[in-house]
């Protein structure tokens, strides 16, 4: 689908209408109407281009170019930073967070998403049946996401607090002994696992939900007719329609989490310790977590976050592309 | 040509969303201009991190008249302490740095650092009337660049009723030893024995510091036996279960959230949190915090300091200079401290808050023999090891590592990073 | 048939017990913000609001109703910026497919990966250079930084779902490109634009860095900021943290059922067949 569709020098619908009736009309009038379908296409995407070069260029540059120099508080004020290279890439390689960060960040980013899909997809095709009160509960789900995640993440942190949390007193009362969730270095990273899985529900909800109702009703229908039980009709109808906004669901999801760090760094601070650091909250704690800012390795970090987001979408649009050849 | 004007219409979809994002753009802020308008009049801009008082509070009120003395207009912003000391950096990298800025003690050495504060001695603003210690804090190299507001620092705040039921006569605390023995007690008698702040941030270092430095401590040497002593003993309270767990994540106030509930009997915290001790419902009483093996331990300068940052425009200086006058006047002075629940930085302005509420005297005493964490030379080494610091109180109590392995690697990595 | 009816029923019911999961979370948030100040560490915690304060809600109602109408304002007009950048973009992108639409693809992906607080670090050097800061309209330009490449990517994603029948169609009636994409596709994408809209919304509303950074001096600040009344240097206000959150969140929940309602109503299944 989609990215890879719009990547293959396809013709748009306008030009290959003008190819129909080239034999007709004469060469260069095709070539002419070709041209202003490319022209017209061109200029839907004008705004976004330029949208994107006034916005993301210069923040883009700024990351690359805090990394790829040695900063200091003093040089980051009169901006005279000597250039280093690839200096702070190499510091931040061979710092013995980054592993285990990099870790972190695999298993968080993974497990996230594998489980905020299922679970989003399962709500979804709940949902998709007609009951009474469904339109306001699905609603309802959308509330974490309305919530500052200064709160949300509060929250969690106070349910999940050792001492007076609301979960350990919930374990207590079936008998279970309490659990330091975020203060031990074995759950801290399942604990920040599971408040990011809460709040990543209702994304994948809404967009799945939003393209179950793009599957035509007489599918199913035709599909009942057949005598396809539930089951068959999720595994023929559902889940092949629904695979160009999976696709995008998972794809945005794992950028998304890829870059989750508030959520984290209110819950734990990446700590104790190391035991859930990810790499996006290792970035933040060198470039804002002490008072003393160490902004070049911080953005360093950030661009290595980047080029993992890219190496994925390079790998899908790659997968895309075999599967439609 | 059907299709022309359609696409001309495209393009012109396009035009307006760039006119609008243009039109956007052409209105001018006030914001660019605050920072360097001309001399005398004009709007002064003016930052600190109480974000909690609007214009209509005490402390607004104070701001808004010290600017109409000066004869200006004063624009101020609250924001949280964090979120100030980044900021700064980053508007003074655009020079567009407030004229007047209130900044938290240990991030001066940083601002400083970036070259973005002016000496007090530039300024010719007169600071003999202030406590040397508490100023400490604010001098790098031997210049002065700050003035401080008002001071805070830690003490152990106990509750009467729970150690009078567990049998522990808080006169007795005198050393560690003395106060893990009434901890003991106080869990035998089934309440709960200390709540303090080990959370991952300055806060963690800052309520660490007087057990550090109680036990004869250096920072600039992380890993030695005395530093080893004092956070064996925090780990030794948590799997004894003397302290709670939770102390990992425990900001200060969080921390005296657990104090406020009337089943702990101590909790580490501040000079600030007087006001919320009157209204926990249950008797407390204050006393210093014990050295390893007696006397008082020092515990580190609190509280915040005025400063004035560079400006491209130097006749501001001088309206600057009768704000700051204004602000750290002694009537103002004592406003502003007893509405922030602080001790004065002058022995005169201590004095009539004394008189005013003798609860404070134990503070007045405290703050007196505080100590400076930037102070001793230590300026903006204090931020990396301060980070280390915290870091190793945080895998040590949270059974990562060993406290001599955590503070081994806590030395090891501020060595690396001074290279 | 009584069954139909009965089933329908029981699965009101289990959706009911899932949303009370779901929502736990946020009951909780509301008991904090009633629990008064000294009790809030008690073990065991209190599972209702036994002795509830409205402290925290005073404070609220009397501070932060402007910044709840400034959050609305930008909270829309995030939405407008985005629409009307965004789904152009994705009609193009995924019908008319421009040369270089997969780079562009790739630039969208890499934008949003951007961390917020660098992104906020540029803004802040441009809206200086622009007298943008601390205006309402210059942090609706930033809130769409974080909806735009996503409203892009899930345009792209449904349009190139509707079938190339339907514009050809629209084509052969002499219908423009323009013109195919406002009385064709736009109706069609109604899922879409509610989705985008509806994220647009819920991220401009919920935005803290880029306000704070941004718009923390201005006169017309989002409710996000209004948070920070109750976040001193030394103390933190809890009930009123919440109940903040809780106030903030009271207008945008109306808003969502009401756009869930419409979305329901919208859907008219039969736009679009193979």
């Amino acid at each position: 689908m989609t990215l890879a569709r719009a990547d293959r020098p396809q013709r748009s619908p306008a030009a290959s209408r003008a190819t129909a009736t080239a034999t007709a009309a004469d060469a260069g009038d095709a070539r002419r109407r070709r041209l202003r379908g490319r022209l017209t296409s061109w200029a839907f995407v004008a705004p976004l281009i330029v949208y994107l070069a006034a916005f993301y260029l210069y923040p883009l540059y700024r990351n690359l170019d805090l990394s790829l120099h040695h900063y200091t508080v003093r040089s980051f004020v009169d901006g005279d930073a000597p250039f280093s290279g690839l200096d702070n890439f190499r510091q931040v390689l061979d710092d013995p967070t980054f592993w285990p960060a990099l870790r972190n960040t695999m298993v968080f980013t993974l497990v996230s998403i594998a489980l905020q899909y299922g679970a989003g997809l399962g709500l979804a095709v709940f949902f998709n049946r007609r009951f009474r009160l469904s339109g306001l509960l699905r609603a309802l789900f959308l509330i974490p996401w309305l919530l500052p995640l200064i709160v949300s993440s509060s929250t969690w942190a106070w349910m999940l607090n050792s001492e007076s949390g609301v979960v350990n007193y919930g374990l207590h009362l079936i008998g279970v002994a309490p659990v330091d969730w975020l203060t031990s270095p074995g759950w801290a990273l399942n604990s920040v696992i599971l408040a990011n899985i809460w709040i990543g529900i209702p994304f994948n909800l809404v967009i799945l939900h939003s393209g179950l109702q793009n599957i035509p009703g007489e599918l199913y229908e035709a599909a009942a007719l057949d005598g396809a039980g539930a089951w068959q009709q999720f595994r023929r109808i559902t889940f092949p329609l629904l695979r160009p906004v999976s696709a995008i669901v998972l794809l945005l999801g794992f950028v998304y989490t890829l870059k989750v760090f508030d959520l984290i760094w209110i819950m734990t601070k990446g700590g104790p310790g190391d035991s859930s650091n990810t790499l996006a909250t290792w970035s933040y704690r060198l470039g804002f977590g002490s008072l003393l800012p160490q902004f070049g390795p911080g953005a360093a970090v950030g661009n290595i976050l980047i080029l993992i987001a890219l190496v994925f979408g390079l790998l899908y649009i790659r997968v895309q592309r075999r599967q439609e050849a | 040509m059907r299709h022309l004007p359609r696409t001309l219409l495209a393009v012109a979809l396009a035009g307006t969303t760039l006119a609008a994002v243009a039109a956007c753009s052409s209105g001018s802020g006030s914001a660019a201009t605050a920072g360097s308008g001309s001399g005398a009049g004009g709007t002064y801009t003016f930052w600190d991190p109480y974000p909690q008082f609007d214009t209509d509070s005490n402390w607004g009120r104070t701001v808004t008249a010290c600017g109409t003395a000066a004869g200006v207009t004063v624009k101020r912003t609250g924001m949280d302490t964090t979120d100030l000391g980044n900021k700064a950096l980053l508007a003074a990298q655009q020079g567009n740095d407030p004229d007047i800025m209130l900044v938290d003690n240990p991030v001066v050495s940083t601002l400083v650092q970036a070259g973005i504060l002016n000496k007090t001695s530039d300024l010719a603003l007169d600071t003999t009337a202030i406590q040397k210690n508490v100023i400490g804090a604010g001098v790098v190299d031997g210049s002065a660049y700050v003035v401080p507001i008002g001071a805070n620092t830690l003490a152990l705040y106990y509750n009467k009723n729970v150690l009078k039921a567990a049998g522990v006569d808080p006169a007795s605390i005198k050393d560690w030893a003395s106060l893990t023995a009434a901890l003991q007690k106080v869990k035998a008698a089934g309440k709960k024995g200390i709540t303090f702040s080990a959370i991952g941030t300055e806060e963690g270092s800052f309520q660490f510091l007087p057990w550090f430095w109680g036990a004869g401590g250096d920072l600039t040497k992380l890993d030695d036996a005395n530093a080893v002593a004092a956070l064996t003993l925090w780990k030794s309270w948590v799997s004894q279960g003397l302290a709670p767990n939770d102390v990992l994540q425990n900001t200060q106030t969080t921390s005296w959230q657990e104090f406020a509930t009337g089943d702990y009997a101590f909790g580490e915290n501040g000079t600030w949190q007087l006001g919320n001790a009157a209204k926990a419902g249950f008797p407390y009483g204050v006393i210093s915090i014990p050295g390893r093996n007696g006397g008082s331990a020092p515990a580190p300068t609190g509280g915040e300091f005025v400063t004035v940052p560079v400006q491209k425009d130097s006749s501001r200086y001088a309206t600057d200079k009768k704000i700051v006058e204004c602000l750290i006047s002694a009537r103002n002075l004592l406003a502003t401290d007893t509405t922030l629940s602080y001790v004065a930085p002058t022995s005169a302005v201590q004095t009539q808050q004394v008189q005013a509420n003798p609860a404070l005297g134990p503070w007045v005493a405290a703050v007196a023999a505080a100590r400076g964490r930037t102070s001793g030379g230590l300026g903006t080494k204090y931020p990396v090891i301060s980070q280390q610091l915290w870091t190793a109180v945080q895998s040590a109590l949270s059974g990562g590592q060993s406290p001599q392995a955590a503070l081994g690697a806590a030395q090891q990595a501020v060595a690396n990073h001074q290279g | 048939m009584t069954t139909p009816a009965r089933r329908s029923t029981g699965t009101t019911v289990i959706g009911l017990v899932l949303t009370a999961l779901m929502l736990f979370p946020v009951y909780w948030m509301l008991n904090v913000s009633l629990t008064p100040q000294q009790d809030m560490r008690r073990t065991p915690p209190d599972l209702f609001p036994l002795h509830p304060t409205f402290a925290g809600y005073q404070a609220v109602l009397q501070d932060q109703l402007p910044y709840l109408l400034t959050s609305l304002l930008i909270g829309l007009g995030t939405v407008a910026l985005t629409l009307l950048i965004s789904a152009p973009a994705g009609y193009a992108l995924a019908k008319l497919r421009p040369r270089g639409g997969g780079a562009l693809s790739i630039v969208l992906l890499v934008a949003q990966m951007i961390p917020g607080i660098v992104m906020a670090m540029g803004f802040y050097g441009i809206f200086l250079d622009l007298g943008l800061m601390n205006t309402w309209w210059g942090l609706i330009v930033a809130d769409s930084t974080i909806a735009v490449p996503f409203g892009v990517m899930i345009f792209i994603a449904f349009m190139s779902g509707i079938p190339d029948e339907l514009t050809a169609a629209a084509k052969v009636d002499g219908a423009g490109t323009f013109r195919t994409f406002w009385s064709v596709i736009l109706p069609v994408s109604r899922n879409a634009l509610v989705t985008v809209s509806l994220f647009g919304f819920l991220w401009a509303w919920s935005d803290f860095v880029f306000a704070n950074t941004l718009d923390s001096g201005g006169d017309w600040r989002p409710i996000t900021l209004g948070i920070y009344r109750y976040i001193g240097n030394n103390n933190q206000e809890w009930n009123a943290i919440m109940a903040t959150a809780v106030v903030a969140s009271v207008p945008a929940a109306l808003l969502l059922v009401l756009a869930q309602r419409y979305v329901a109503a919208g859907v008219t299944a039969g736009a679009v067949k193979d």
